[in-house]
């Protein structure tokens, strides 16, 4: 046991390492742009695993949080100004309008089943579309608009840094709250919601908790996003965004964390492979039907996503050669539920 | 007045197509307990091949035919495919419809090409007649008779018939129904079928009535279509007829008098129908715990 952990943590570093030194080792642009792009929706996935692999919930409508950072940020940046202060404030405000919009929206439709509530989130999550369509003065519409990123940030290099940082602090803080009693209280949702309620957990205000946490931190990704595009129109609040979030969780891993990180990683890439050979290929235009398939696939037959099944596959193995421990391990898993 | 009868006839006529695409989608959830997201693409589908097959033979019947086969086929294979591994399992089910709906969508525009497509009425639709002062558009009144046939008999093979009995006792009791000797699988497959020619039928008769046919449409229509589910109760036909009428004449007339509502109203009806009475405005059951 003390040696796979100790294993994990040598290989968080040496990402870790990887990813501090390479700006400096290969500093071309579109690879800095790229892996800005990957951390970001990195975030964005993670915060969507925290419903779908965790609390078992599926959301249509994260685009909205998305949409509410990334327009909370351009409009106070285009507006106010463009310092690193007001971009902060934006970030926090963003943050906090999400929280509550996750909150309420969350209060109202998280008693329904899983098939009202995939679709009440469609219909919220329209009604920010329409809203940031039709409020002309302050979004410009369909259009968009563009807007100066705060000067530390023309450097492509620093705004990389400060994106990898908060992944980093993301994912820590991510991970010590699916750890956490409440975090295992989701999983206990996830697993049998009607068992949670019988044992005496309000499972709504735990699904209510789980929602705002996924709410917050999409909006935070929603506003790095807008700060990298500098511009942003009604994109952000579009059902793509969503589609994005629920591809990357669901191919690299749900209820894993490091299994959506992966799955940006792979799909933010093969976007811009596929669209790159598209020059050559016109198939390649419609890489979302590559995508689409893949996605069906892995539903059917790797339920689990990349990372899941990797990790039963090791855990078959290490079962075949040292059974007595996995059993052992079974149990002191369960302890942590009560 | 003239406006107003012209804004009743606009809402009906959108209505009922928005009742073929809904008709589909409330049966399957009440037979077999799936929310089919990707009713939208078997929408398109039916779209592009029925008009495709219209712009060939230049007959418009026969271009209804070919959308009503394309709709059954894709639904032939949905289920076998798409629906029948996930059975049981609500999420997987809507993440895998959704999965399909998004391939849908991305494979017209592969097969037919990325760009819409224009869309002529044919010639004995075209037109209006004037009646004082009030203008009927010949197109809309026919979705409009179309709708109520297509309702009638429905209604009667559902209440009438050896075979409405089978797939009203399924959605009744699933398990009894088995136990009585009714293969229920086969069922399925056939409720879904017809559920798909209908979404078809409905994208084709859309056609001609918005001009143009895209692929992205198949979403825009789906929405509409799963809104009237909710509104109208899930699993109840009659309800779709109503609350598709309903969603019909909000947005006709939201789109008149206060057009920067109209297209959030449909929004707003369902979200209200949720919270207040999430088993719908016209259900005749109550929601099952099961």
């Amino acid at each position: 046991m003390k040696l796979k952990i100790s294993l994990r943590h040598i290989a968080f570093f040496l990402l870790f390492a990887i990813f501090v030194l390479l700006p400096f080792v290969n500093d071309s642009r579109t690879l800095l742009i790229l892996l800005t792009q990957i951390f970001i929706f990195g975030i964005l996935a993670m915060s969507y695993d925290i419903l779908l692999g965790y609390t078992g919930i599926v959301s249509f409508g994260h685009a909205m949080f998305f949409g509410i950072g990334a327009y909370t940020t351009a409009v106070m940046l285009k507006q106010m100004d463009n310092t690193l202060f007001i971009f902060v404030l934006s970030i926090l405000i963003g943050m906090l309008f999400a929280g509550f919009v996750s909150f309420l929206v969350g209060l109202l439709t998280l008693r329904l089943k899983s098939h009202f509530f995939a679709m009440l989130t469609l219909a919220f999550s329209g009604l920010f579309l329409v809203l940031a369509e039709k409020w002309r003065s302050v979004t410009y519409g369909n259009d968009g608009f563009t807007f100066r990123a705060p000067d530390v940030f023309r450097d492509r290099m620093t705004f990389y840094f400060f994106v990898f940082t908060s992944l980093v602090v993301i994912f820590l803080a991510l991970y010590r709250f699916v750890n956490s009693p409440t975090g295992r209280i989701l999983i206990a949702v996830r697993e049998n919601e009607q068992r949670t309620k019988s044992l005496g957990f309000n499972t709504l205000h735990y699904k209510v908790i789980a929602s705002v946490v996924a709410g917050i931190v999409a909006s935070f990704a929603g506003s790095l996003y807008a700060v990298s595009l500098r511009f942003v129109n009604t994109s952000v609040m579009t059902m793509d965004i969503t589609l994005d979030a629920l591809l990357m969780t669901i191919i690299g891993g749900v209820g894993t964390l490091v299994g959506p990180l992966l799955g940006a990683a792979v799909i933010e890439y093969a976007q811009h492979a596929l669209s790159g050979m598209a020059r050559d290929y016109p198939i390649f235009e419609r890489w979302i039907i590559f995508f689409g398939i893949l996605y069906i696939l892995a539903v059917i037959f790797f339920p689990k996503g990349i990372i899941g099944s990797l990790r039963l596959l090791i855990w078959k193995w290490r079962g075949k050669v040292k059974n007595k421990k996995t059993q052992v391990a079974l149990p002191q898993e369960k302890e942590r539920f009560e | 007045m003239e406006l107003f009868v012209n804004l009743i006839i606009n809402g009906l006529a959108t209505g009922m197509l928005i009742f073929l695409l809904a008709a589909g989608l409330t049966l399957i959830f009440g037979l077999m307990d799936v929310l089919n997201f990707a009713h939208g693409g078997l929408f398109v589908w039916g779209a592009y091949a029925g008009i495709f097959t219209y712009m060939y033979t230049e007959s418009f019947i026969l271009g209804i035919v070919g959308a009503i086969i394309t709709g059954a086929l894709l639904g032939f294979i949905t289920e076998k495919i798409i629906i029948t591994p996930v059975y049981g399992n609500h999420i997987q089910q809507i993440l895998i419809t959704l999965g399909l709906m998004l391939v849908l969508q991305e494979l017209i525009k592969v097969v037919f090409g990325p760009n819409g497509v224009a869309v002529k009425t044919p010639s004995y639709l075209a037109g209006s007649w004037e009646i004082g002062d009030v203008i009927i558009i010949k197109y809309r009144l026919f979705i409009i008779i179309v709708g109520f046939v297509i309702f009638g008999f429905f209604q009667y093979l559902l209440k009438r018939t050896k075979i409405g009995l089978i797939v009203r006792a399924g959605v009744q009791d699933k398990e009894m129904a088995q136990a009585l000797g009714i293969h229920i699988k086969r069922v399925f497959l056939y409720v879904f079928m017809v559920g798909a020619a209908l979404a078809a039928l409905s994208g084709m008769l859309m056609a001609p009535y918005s001009g143009v046919i895209y692929a992205e449409m198949g979403m825009e229509y789906a929405i509409l279509g799963f809104i009237v589910v909710v509104i109208g109760g899930m699993g109840s036909f009659s309800g779709s007829l109503l609350a598709a009428i309903l969603v019909g004449l909000a947005g006709s007339f939201m789109a008149y008098y206060v057009p920067v509502l109209s297209l959030a109203v449909n929004m707003i009806l369902m979200a209200i129908v949720l919270i207040f009475r999430p088993q719908g405005l016209f259900a005749m059951r109550k929601e099952r715990t099961s």
